[in-house]
């Protein structure tokens, strides 16, 4: 069960922050937040997958790159995401990580909204006394 | 940042520029006492974030729909100089050429009364919505190239709509200079499939009826009869495409930032120096992407108008459904303003803000020449939408802008503690309106009561002089993705 909470804060948009105990599960977290957004996350049967190789020059770039990147591969598979495995990661720089996505076809009625964009606005990873925590800002 | 505000009018504020360290420009907001009291410090904020990038013409400005955003609050306008400025792909946001397109008719609310839900029922079958929704048009790369270049062009070329549509949107429904080869393979895959729908979140479509009217001279000009007439009111943008380019282009304008040593008082306002390589390439890509918002409009307008046909058993010609306007309100555009007394060409981002040209204005063409451009104001679902005019005052003041919608006043997560999506579609049913979604949760998110009083956002506007009322209409049906 990942950690992460919808932030009450944006007006116009959606802000949620994710932990994990260490990078890897930052990342799987981050991304079962952002799903959480767009669908009804707990209704999803991971029935198909695809693969992701990421590359970025430290690890709050490599989060977002990875998050738009999951945007951008769900919408073109027609995908609902549900499940997300971070199977290697290389500390860098660069960063490096290779992660494999399980999900269904998309089904209207398990949608919430679009998230149109990851944004810069508040982002943040930061290393804490029980691991990693990310902020992300996502327009909706 | 609020204590900072001074008040100069009923309707007008200022935050000087002195109002913190940095600021190259003042900010001013167009609003009354009551929503300003309802922004958010953080927008102010946002707003002043904006008035300390280079170039920046004086003023920044703020409409009465502002609130708190990412980078840019939602509903302001920056306007940069064209040589020392700079051009942001963060200010102009995520879905480029977000904007309303309106048909009229020569049909009353009467007439449609007893078809309402059947009419609301066939446009859902017939205009794809909600998360992941794909039309039922098959484009091949070749095909969405010509989109990009053409826009709304490309559409009415292809039966959707008529060539009189394309004298009645804005730039003709096609930006020059757009480049489809500026754009990612990404955003071509996202592209292809989603031409012709409408997406989700605030986005919508209306079936509405004028309820008063303002100015008569300017609403004959917009083909408005007079109050009971149907309308009809399509919110939605640049879909996938749109949001993939702009995706493509901040991660791009923050390289360019950090290579042209620009300082970013706020990450997401990421930019590039006007006449810059990474600039110009923006500019060719986000046309691009206007151009697709301008066709997928369009191109939904004509499957309203087939909608109307298909339950009412007439030809849409002879019900007058002709196109009163389509504006843009998120778009970067280079455009001919009086700075300091001199006509300069600037750069001006609108996010959340719609272009408000007054009458005579060399942009309008003919059609609108007289009576000035139609601003099509889209309201909360459920409530009041607005057709307002351009002034000569919006050319003088707001960089020839107005607002853009009521401007949330609740965050989403308030909305979703406080509504539940059955609740808001029975109240609007019991007030005799169809209701049609993918979901209920959306309608809890976008309940009326989360945003803010439009017609106090109208009367700012008006009472500021920045655009002029001329019809009031409200909701009969209502589409949600």
């Amino acid at each position: 069960m990942y950690k992460y909470n919808i932030l009450d804060d944006l007006t116009s948009d959606v802000m949620f922050e994710a932990f994990g105990a260490d990078l890897k599960e930052l990342l799987e977290a981050s991304a079962f937040a952002l799903f959480s957004v767009i669908c009804e996350i707990d209704r999803i049967t991971p029935s198909q997958s695809f693969e992701l190789s990421i590359e970025a020059e430290d690890e709050g770039s490599l989060l977002h790159s990875f998050l738009s990147k999951l945007l951008t591969q769900s919408e073109i598979e027609g995908l609902f995401l549900s499940e997300f495995d971070v199977y290697s990661l290389r500390n860098g720089p660069p960063c490096k990580i290779k992660v494999r996505v399980q999900g269904e076809g998309i089904r209207p009625e398990l949608g919430n909204t679009v998230v149109k964009g990851i944004t810069y606005y508040g982002f943040k990873l930061e290393k804490t006394r029980d691991g990693y925590r990310s902020q992300v800002a996502v327009d909706i | 940042m609020r204590e900072k505000l001074k008040q100069l009018s009923e309707f007008k504020w200022l935050l000087s520029r002195d109002s913190r360290k940095g600021m190259n420009a003042d900010a001013i907001i167009y609003a009354n006492k009551k929503l300003i009291q309802q922004a958010e410090d953080e927008a102010f904020r946002q707003l002043t974030n904006v008035a300390c990038l280079p170039g920046v013409i004086n003023p920044v400005i703020a409409m009465p729909d502002m609130h708190w955003g990412y980078g840019l609050p939602m509903g302001a306008v920056g306007a940069f100089d064209s040589e020392e400025g700079v051009v942001s792909a963060g200010c102009t946001g995520y879905d480029i050429n977000c904007g309303v397109h309106m048909l009229r008719t020569e049909l009353s609310s009467m007439e449609i009364m007893p078809v309402l839900r059947t009419l609301v029922e066939v446009m859902f079958r017939n205009i794809p919505c909600g998360v992941g929704a794909k039309s039922s048009l098959s484009l091949k790369r070749k095909d969405l190239e010509k989109v990009l270049s053409m826009g709304a062009r490309w559409a009415v070329h292809h039966g959707y709509g008529i060539p009189d549509d394309l004298t009645r949107l804005e730039e003709s429904g096609c930006m020059d200079g757009a480049d489809p080869g500026a754009l990612s393979k990404e955003a071509f895959e996202r592209g292809m499939p989603q031409l012709g729908t409408l997406g989700a979140g605030n986005h919508f479509l209306e079936i509405q009826a004028v309820d008063t009217v303002y100015d008569a001279e300017a609403a004959s000009a917009f083909g408005i009869t007079g109050t009971g007439q149907v309308l009809v009111m399509i919110h939605c943008g640049s879909r996938g495409l749109g949001h993939q380019v702009a995706t493509d282009y901040l991660a791009l304008h923050k390289r360019a930032a950090a290579r042209h040593g620009i300082t970013l008082p706020d990450a997401q306002l990421v930019c590039a120096p006007a006449g810059s390589n990474e600039a110009m390439d923006y500019l060719k890509a986000m046309k691009a992407a206007a151009n697709y918002a301008f066709a997928n409009r369009q191109i939904i307008a004509q499957w309203v108008r087939r909608s109307f046909t298909e339950v009412l058993g007439r030809k849409w010609e002879d019900m007058g459904m002709t196109t009163v306007y389509d504006v843009a309100h998120n778009i970067c555009k280079l455009e001919e303003h009086v700075v300091n007394g001199k006509k300069r060409k600037v750069y001006v981002h609108r996010k959340g803000a719609t272009r408000a040209f007054p009458p005579g204005h060399p942009d309008l063409g003919e059609v609108y020449n007289v009576a000035g451009q139609p601003v099509l104001i889209a309201g909360s679902m459920g409530t009041a939408s607005y057709i307002l005019s351009g002034t000569e005052k919006a050319m003088k003041e707001s960089f020839g802008s107005s607002c853009h919608g009521a401007g949330r006043a609740m965050s989403r997560k308030q909305s979703l503690k406080k509504f539940r999506g059955e609740q808001i579609r029975q109240a609007l049913e019991k007030s005799g309106k169809a209701v049609r979604s993918t979901g209920y949760k959306v309608l809890a998110e976008e309940a009326p009561a989360a945003y803010k009083d439009i017609d106090l956002v109208i009367k700012s506007v008006d009472g500021a002089g920045i655009s002029r009322k001329v019809a009031r209409v409200v909701p009969l049906g209502v589409l949600k993705g």
